[in-house]
């Protein structure tokens, strides 16, 4: 039975190829955008990376130095976060969740069409911060005052402006994604028949829109007193009746720093969790257990932020609330990688390019986890908070984790979302090239961090080790850099690359049953929805109908 | 058909590489594989922890992966097709909960453990009629560390400390500078020196030897360079040096001056003042107005910051003095 749609009249004007994009409202042609984007900021981001590590091959180096650097290390940070990774994964959610809740669009297109705009906005702003008198913010991502509020030049304040910009893009699509999930799932479809994707990129959203005032809260004050501070004191403690406290910015940065590190990750999980049990011919194991423990990483995420400041001196008591409430974390995290071992348990494994970059992201992920608990224990962090431990752990997280998995996604979906499959041959390559560069860069930063390594200097102590493992490092961010333009390569390739059909992996989800890539209106009709795996149900009906 | 790799196999094998593992590591010591050998109680106690907590995460490391790639080997496709279905299993609660509780239980032994050293770590030992605490005032400012001693003591960027007394911290930072983090790996963990706040660690060092460490909080322009010595000597070679520098610097003849230029000044003026990333200063005339240098150590300049803005009396003629004798004649 199909319905048929009446097609919008599109006045001529919009109808060019660019312009077709720069009016669109289409929630897939929106989501190409974001992900192209945030290939973009990519590129920048990742080339600073390239200049860090060049910086750090030998302690001599002079190619950035001072607040050249500092800058780098900031752009980089701030770039990876807030212009790569939240964007990406609203692209991802963007393009993937209307479809597999069988909808036409997202529930507000034009907002749709807004969030990408805003962000669109702000990265403008943060690429023209490195023209800023005084150059780009170099105070590090996370911007602590006092140090922020004294950088001279403009380069802060674009910084703070292109973070306000994208926090209301952010909210913005947040309310979309969770007004869509909502109300516009298929017939059939209940809470516990969502794809598991979409169970992350709810809890995603909610967690954007509990979170973000905060930050920009923090950065309001934080412009403020930058701008006015004979008016305003909130973090400065000069003059003490008067003064604020620098370390109340970074309760307000953490409260949303922490949960952001999820907004980043549980999607990815997400992907994991579509795209192990059709890479292993089985239902997720566990269905309930993974989606409800997406729920509790989304709250306990909330609880856990002044982790990240063992060191400025807190009471004995909130250490231990926070060392705790840290610990618990690891217990749905755990679960959730037990849950997808057992997915693969009696499976029949096909180790195509998604498969290999999500089974790729649980070896890795798993090494970011655990070194999570020594940093918990804060007597332990003391020993390792600010130093390439840390680094180490969180690109253990968010790159190993966040960006592993999204390749994963990225080779997974593009067949849907352009109707032509990536090369295997070259996936395979990129897969190796970026995991065994990935490993070799962060791993010994591990080691640096115990042997006393610092973070974010650009020179460092003459000493066998420290210089060993930096080349070391520095050797594998070049490995991974080829396997990215791999990557690249095979996007290139793609364009006359092998068509998909329909459902190129036998996917068990909406998504798969419409065309790729898909009409317009997403669908001409929606099966009704009997399970969590709509198509494995189709799928079946279909073969006992053939038997009978 | 039989796996080819039994998962409680693996399991024993893992229960018994761990430990081998952990002790080498422990052996090992240095390498990076854990933090660098301790010199102090607190910072024993942290390595302790340290090891602890890798005991069970090497155990859990080796379990995932082992169970990763031992269902990736057997249960991948070979000659099936793609299309065949593996098992349809779709979950089991008691499996789930095990693997909820055990991490649960494995968390609060590692909590329990943290607990009992936390004492260890993170009270100061009380003074005793023997060996009285010794009390550093240290104080963070862009890009170097002062030490005030109770004596009025000051050194710049490197600390001496007795063998085997308890050096109580009171780390800070001026109102008016950014935040700073004290951290001697081998003397215990990071505290952060912030404006306005005063907070208190300790160390007691069990050898003679300098210990290295470094600022750890970014700071500004020469956050890499803001580095940070503890020396410590036997008890009375310390003694001896701790009343000789006072006479000295109440003399005038302390190095003390020279402590403060390049730890100070040097790092943006060059060691010989010949210019870096602020101007050239050696020889010029300003160099030796001891009034107007001192104006512009207290109150900062256009680029300059008031770098001297809460140094004593003894630290400003010193570097005065040192600046006259030293730099203002070359060139």
């Amino acid at each position: 039975m199909a319905t048929r749609v009446e097609q919008p009249h599109v006045p001529a004007w919009q109808r060019g190829k660019v312009a077709s994009w720069l009016v669109t409202v289409d929630h897939k042609r929106i989501g190409i955008l974001y992900i192209g984007t945030a290939g973009f900021f990519f590129a920048i981001s990742g080339f600073l990376a390239l200049l860090i590590r060049t910086q750090l091959t030998n302690p001599d180096n002079t190619i950035i130095t001072g607040n050249s650097y500092n800058e780098v290390v900031t752009m980089h940070g701030t770039g990876m976060v807030f212009f790569v990774m939240v964007p990406v994964l609203a692209g991802l959610g963007n393009f993937m969740v209307p479809l597999q809740i069988g909808a036409a669009d997202m529930a507000f297109p034009r907002l749709n069409a807004l969030s990408y705009w805003f962000y669109a906005c702000a990265g403008l702003v943060y690429c023209t911060s490195f023209l800023a008198s005084g150059g780009a913010a170099n105070t590090g991502w996370t911007a602590y005052p006092p140090l922020s509020l004294e950088a001279v030049g403009n380069g802060q304040d674009l910084w703070i402006l292109s973070i306000h910009i994208l926090t209301l893009s952010s909210a913005l699509s947040a309310i979309n994604f969770i007004v869509t999930i909502h109300n516009m799932r298929a017939r059939g479809m209940s809470w516990m028949r969502v794809p598991l994707f979409v169970w992350s990129v709810e809890v995603y959203a909610w967690l954007l829109l509990l979170v973000l005032p905060v930050l920009s809260a923090g950065l309001t004050m934080l412009l403020l007193e930058r701008q006015f501070p004979e008016t305003f004191h909130f973090f400065r403690p000069e003059g003490t009746d008067q003064g604020g406290s620098p370390v109340l910015f970074q309760h307000v940065f953490w409260f949303f720093g922490h949960p952001e590190v999820y907004i980043m990750v549980l999607p990815v999980f997400g992907i994991i969790s579509e795209v192990l049990p059709v890479f292993a011919r089985k239902p997720i194991f566990g269905y309930k257990a993974v989606a409800f423990s997406t729920v509790a990483i989304g709250f306990f995420s909330m609880l856990v932020w002044a982790h990240h400041m063992f060191a400025v001196g807190m009471p004995t008591y909130l250490n231990i609330w926070f060392m705790l409430a840290s610990m618990v974390i690891a217990v749905p995290t755990g679960m959730k990688i037990f849950n997808w071992l057992a997915t693969l348990w009696r499976g029949n494994i096909t180790l195509e390019t998604p498969m290999l970059f999500c089974l790729g992201f649980l070896s890795v992920f798993t090494i970011g986890g655990l070194s999570g608990i020594y940093l918990a224990a804060f007597p332990v962090d003391w020993q390792v908070t600010d130093t390439y431990f840390v680094v180490a752990h969180f690109h253990y997280v968010l790159f190993g984790g966040s960006m592993l998995g999204l390749l994963g996604g990225l080779y997974y979906w593009w067949p849907k979302m352009f109707g032509r499959l990536l090369s295997e041959r070259l996936g395979r390559w990129s897969f190796f090239f970026i995991f065994i560069g990935f490993n070799v860069t962060f791993f010994p930063q591990h080691l640096l961090g115990l042997l006393g390594m610092p973070r974010r200097i650009y020179t460092y102590r003459h000493d066998g080790l420290w210089e060993a493992y930096n080349i070391t490092s520095s050797v594998g961010s070049y490995i991974m850099g080829v396997g990215f333009l791999l990557f690249l390569l095979a996007i290139v390739k793609s364009v006359n690359g092998r068509r998909a059909g329909n459902d190129p992996w036998q996917g068990d989800t909406l998504e798969w049953y419409t065309t790729s890539p898909p009409p317009p209106h997403n669908f001409d009709d929606v099966p009704y929805v009997t399970s969590a795996r709509p198509l494995y149900d189709l799928r079946r009906r279909l073969r006992e109908a053939e038997s009978a | 058909m039989p796996p080819i790799v039994r998962p409680k196999l693996l399991v024993i094998v893992g229960v018994l590489v761990t430990p081998l593992v952990t002790a080498a590591t422990a052996l090992a010591g240095n390498g990076g594989f854990a933090p660098v050998a301790p010199e102090s109680p607190n910072a024993h106690a942290i390595k302790q922890s340290y090891l602890f907590i890798s005991l069970f995460a090497f155990a859990i490391f080796l379990l995932v992966e082992g169970l990763l790639i031992a269902f990736v080997i057997r249960y991948r496709r070979r000659k099936r097709p793609r299309d065949l279905d593996g098992a349809q299993i779709h979950g089991a609660k008691k499996l789930e909960l095990a693997w909820t509780a055990g991490p649960v239980l494995i968390l609060a032994v590692i909590a329990t453990f943290v607990f009992v050293k936390l004492p260890t770590i993170q009270d100061v030992p009380a003074s005793a009629a023997t060996s009285q605490n010794l009390v550093v005032d240290v104080i963070g400012t862009q890009f170097t560390w002062q030490f005030r001693y109770p004596n009025g003591v000051v050194t710049i960027d490197r600390m001496r400390a007795p063998e085997g007394r308890t050096v109580e911290l009171h780390i800070t930072s001026p109102d008016w500078d950014v935040i700073h983090s004290w951290w001697i790996p081998a003397l215990g963990g990071k505290m952060d020196a912030i404006p306005g706040k005063l907070n208190k660690t300790w160390f007691k060092a069990t050898r003679v030897g300098v210990f290295q460490g470094q600022c750890a909080e970014l700071c500004g322009l020469y956050h890499a360079k803001m580095l940070a010595a503890v020396e410590v000597m036997p008890a009375a070679e310390f003694d001896s040096w701790y009343e000789e520098r006072r006479a000295q610097q109440e003399a005038g003849t302390s190095p003390l001056g020279e402590e403060l230029w390049d730890g100070t000044c040097a790092k943006c003026h060059g060691l010989e003042g010949e210019g870096g990333y602020g101007p050239r200063i050696a020889g010029t005339a300003l160099i030796k107005n001891t009034q107007s240098i001192e104006a512009l150590l207290r109150k900062g300049g256009i680029l300059m910051p008031p770098v001297g803005r809460d140094w004593t009396t003894d630290e400003m003629n010193a570097l005065t003095d040192y600046l006259k004798e030293h730099v203002g004649n070359q060139g």
